[in-house]
């Protein structure tokens, strides 16, 4: 991060194209689009880009007192999911004798293109617009080179053949700005790529392309497909009550996962005050989503092993191959995450199976705890995460 | 800030959902937008919020501190001035004062108090205005523009509503009971214009006055009202005469021989379509049906659906955004 003299210098340049001044405090489209921008790093500095609140055109300061609600909103424009794939992001307020300065600083992203709100923003000197065709070929080719996620890497033995084009059809009119579409001349391979799912060096789908688009994933990528059991007991080694294999594309698993807790979640009245009834579900629904989500989000997807959802009569394991991952430790668990899968998490939140980064565990916590269940138990190791989750106590 | 009710005298034309999810609209564009709930039905405030939280607003005690009737309620019991609203926040850029059955009990109040203005008697004008300072203090967390939505009736709460409010929508079902409440409230509204103006001259000085200017923004046409066995030519015949009973009895305008038709009609901010399928998954998961994702159920054919609806949403709001003087971007 700056320090207070390396703030000053950019605050009297007026022609650096990876600063953004505004004295606006309250609009989050500008430093949505702001931090797209320099997320996107289309000039290629590989260098921090910096939004600075506070600041009028001129340089000069325009006397904001920086509230802890502004740095929570601006810290919140990472994980609300408009700025996709999320960047990486730091928030700092600087002071000043004639006004605050909020600075944001945003780290070129190793996926680009990145979009808000389904566009693609860029710097063009020091202002910023939206990248045309060309810009945007720009962007995804640099991406290859900088590819370290699993899901951005291609999968060679792939071929476009084997996506569901159909499929992917319907999801880019969910992750693109329906005025870019309109506009669009690219062809396929380069809407697939724009949108990471294809590699257009390698001439290939990527991991992520044969996750959500795939025809068939298990051919590429065997562990991809939740095992779920459903025991009469407390022990796996009972014959099961029912099983199944859940796989497809990565939409078709997760609504089919969805039937699965709704059917498997048993709902009792009881009166409530006067007239009223009270519905009591032995498990609330949201939680278990939340938790089988974040499973299918963060698991890793190189292993071989399978995601286990197994029901058991006085509870519920969710187990999902990978342990915890980057900056995630046992000691900071949940609060502080990572992403192992960046471009699933992407189109999760494209499709809306997710609402907000980083917050479904507490979020599932505390549905627990309103429903009467006991916390959700967390067990990590090298290899893995399981969760338990314990019906509610009568 | 612009004030704008949505109002009516035929019920169940879809104008709560309208209200509801041009609120949601106007807040994804940035502009801070307050949704007041003054119909007593208060089915706005259901649509936002889930039953828990209604709930604990709806207590079974009397005193409801946080919905529109407890900020009243000091002036129903004749003990002092409104109370500050609770705005409950949706997000950021969307706040919600809730409504409340209760608030059909201000009926009275307000139909007593509106002959006592003549007298220049201040509590009257403290019971008449007490809407418009409630959406004034409602509205101090910057929201730029308060959407006010009003049960289907000419009664004294809707008067009180409608005064507080810069603009009016008309929002309408094309049929023969929608057209005969526009004849009734035409005339109407320009009453109440024209008495409020008298009044504002005996108003005492030190209290805020709405400026009643009501001003008719236009009609905005709810096609889901029609019901799919009537047949098509019955309802394409009331289409055809809405431009002109809407100039005749809302605008004051002679007959004219030549009227456009409705999609031609610049008094026509929208012709909203039946979206079917989405209304019941848009409920089932309490968000607007433009905010539909394949993870809510709106798969295959629903992701145009999806599509079409913002856009159809998105160009109203522009159209009343622009005719309030509210700048929209996006």
């Amino acid at each position: 991060m700056l320090t207070h003299d390396q703030l000053s210098v950019l605050l009297s340049d007026l022609e650096l194209d990876h600063v953004e001044r505004t004295s606006s405090t309250k609009d989050t489209d500008k430093f949505g689009e702001a931090i797209c921008a320099f997320a996107n790093d289309l000039p290629g500095h590989r260098q921090p880009g910096y939004l600075l609140i506070g600041v009028r055109d001129d340089g000069q300061r325009s006397g904001l007192k920086v509230t802890d609600e502004l740095l929570k909103n601006l810290g919140a424009i990472r994980s609300d999911g408009n700025v996709l794939p999320q960047p990486v992001m730091n928030v700092t307020p600087f002071t000043f004798a004639d006004g605050d300065v909020a600075v944001v600083e945003v780290l070129p992203s190793d996926l680009p293109p990145v979009r808000y709100k389904g566009r693609v923003w860029i710097r063009i000197g020091p202002r910023k617009g939206i990248a045309n065709e060309q810009e945007e070929r720009i962007l995804t080719e640099r991406r290859v080179a900088l590819a370290r996620s699993f899901d951005a890497r291609p999968c060679p033995e792939s071929t476009i053949e084997d996506l569901a084009l159909g499929q992917f059809e319907a999801y880019r009119h969910e992750a693109i700005d329906s005025e870019t579409i309109a506009a669009n001349q690219r062809s396929i391979e380069q809407q697939l790529g724009s949108l990471h799912f294809f590699n257009p060096e390698r001439n290939c789908p990527t991991h992520a392309g044969i996750l959500l688009f795939g025809k068939n994933p298990r051919y590429f990528l065997p562990g991809t497909y939740v095992q779920y059991l459903k025991l009469p007991n407390i022990d796996l080694t009972d014959v099961p009550e029912d099983q199944a294999e859940i796989s497809g594309d990565l939409q078709s698993v997760l609504r089919e996962l969805e039937l699965r807790i709704k059917a498997l979640i048993q709902t009792s009245l009881r009166p409530a005050a006067g007239f009223r009834e009270k519905l009591l579900p032995d498990y609330p629904e949201w939680a278990l989503r939340e938790l089988l989500m974040n499973a299918v989000m963060h698991r890793n997807y190189d292993s071989n092993t399978s995601i286990r959802f197994y029901v058991f009569d006085d509870h519920i394991e969710i187990m999902s191959p990978g342990g915890l991952y980057g900056e995630a430790t046992r000691e900071n668990f949940p609060t502080r995450n990572s992403y192992r899968n960046p471009i699933i998490a992407e189109a999760m939140k494209t499709l809306g199976f997710v609402n907000r980064f980083g917050y479904g565990v507490q979020r599932a916590q505390s549905l627990l705890k309103a429903n009467g269940n006991p916390p959700a138990q967390f067990e990590f190791d090298e290899h893995s995460v399981l969760v338990k989750i314990y019906r509610r106590l009568e | 800030m612009k004030t704008i009710a949505f109002f009516n005298n035929k019920g169940g034309v879809g104008k709560t959902s309208l209200v509801y999810h041009l609120a949601w609209m106007f807040a994804d564009h940035g502009i801070p937008t307050l949704a007041v709930d003054l119909d007593p039905q208060a089915n706005l405030t259901a649509m936002f919020l889930d039953e828990e939280r209604l709930e604990e607003l709806w207590p079974d005690d009397d005193e409801h501190p946080q919905t529109v009737y407890g900020a009243i309620r000091p002036i129903l019991r004749g003990i002092g001035d409104i109370a500050k609203p609770h705005v409950e926040k949706i997000n950021p850029s969307l706040g919600v004062v809730p409504g409340d059955l209760g608030l059909s009990r201000f009926e009275d109040k307000l139909s007593d108090a509106w002959p006592r203005c003549h007298n220049r008697d201040e509590s009257a004008f403290r019971i008449m205005t007490a809407f418009h300072r409630l959406i004034e203090s409602a509205t101090k967390w910057g929201a730029e523009i308060a959407l006010i939505d009003v049960g289907p009736n000419l009664g004294a709460i809707n008067r009180s509503a409608l005064i507080a409010s810069d603009q009016v929508c008309l929002p309408l079902a094309p049929d023969l009971f929608s057209l005969q409440g526009l004849k009734n409230l035409g005339p109407t509204l320009r009453d109440w214009r024209a008495i409020w103006a008298e009044l504002l001259a005996k108003a005492p000085s030190d209290l805020p006055m709405p400026k009643g200017a009501m001003q008719p923004a236009g009609y905005i046409v709810m096609q889901h009202g029609i019901r799919d066995s009537r047949p098509v030519k019955a309802y394409q015949r009331w289409m055809e005469r809405i431009p002109s009973i809407y100039r005749t009895a809302v605008l004051n305008e002679k007959p004219a021989s030549r009227t456009p038709q409705v999609d031609q009609d610049p008094y026509s901010l929208a012709l909203l379509k039946h979206y079917r399928s989405l209304m019941p998954l848009a409920m089932e998961v309490r968000k607007p049906m433009f905010f539909l994702k394949p993870a809510d159920g709106a798969i295959g054919a629903h992701v145009d659906a999806v599509k079409k609806c913002y856009q159809d949403f998105q160009n109203l709001a522009r159209r009343i955004a622009r005719s309030a003087g509210i700048a929209m971007s996006g």
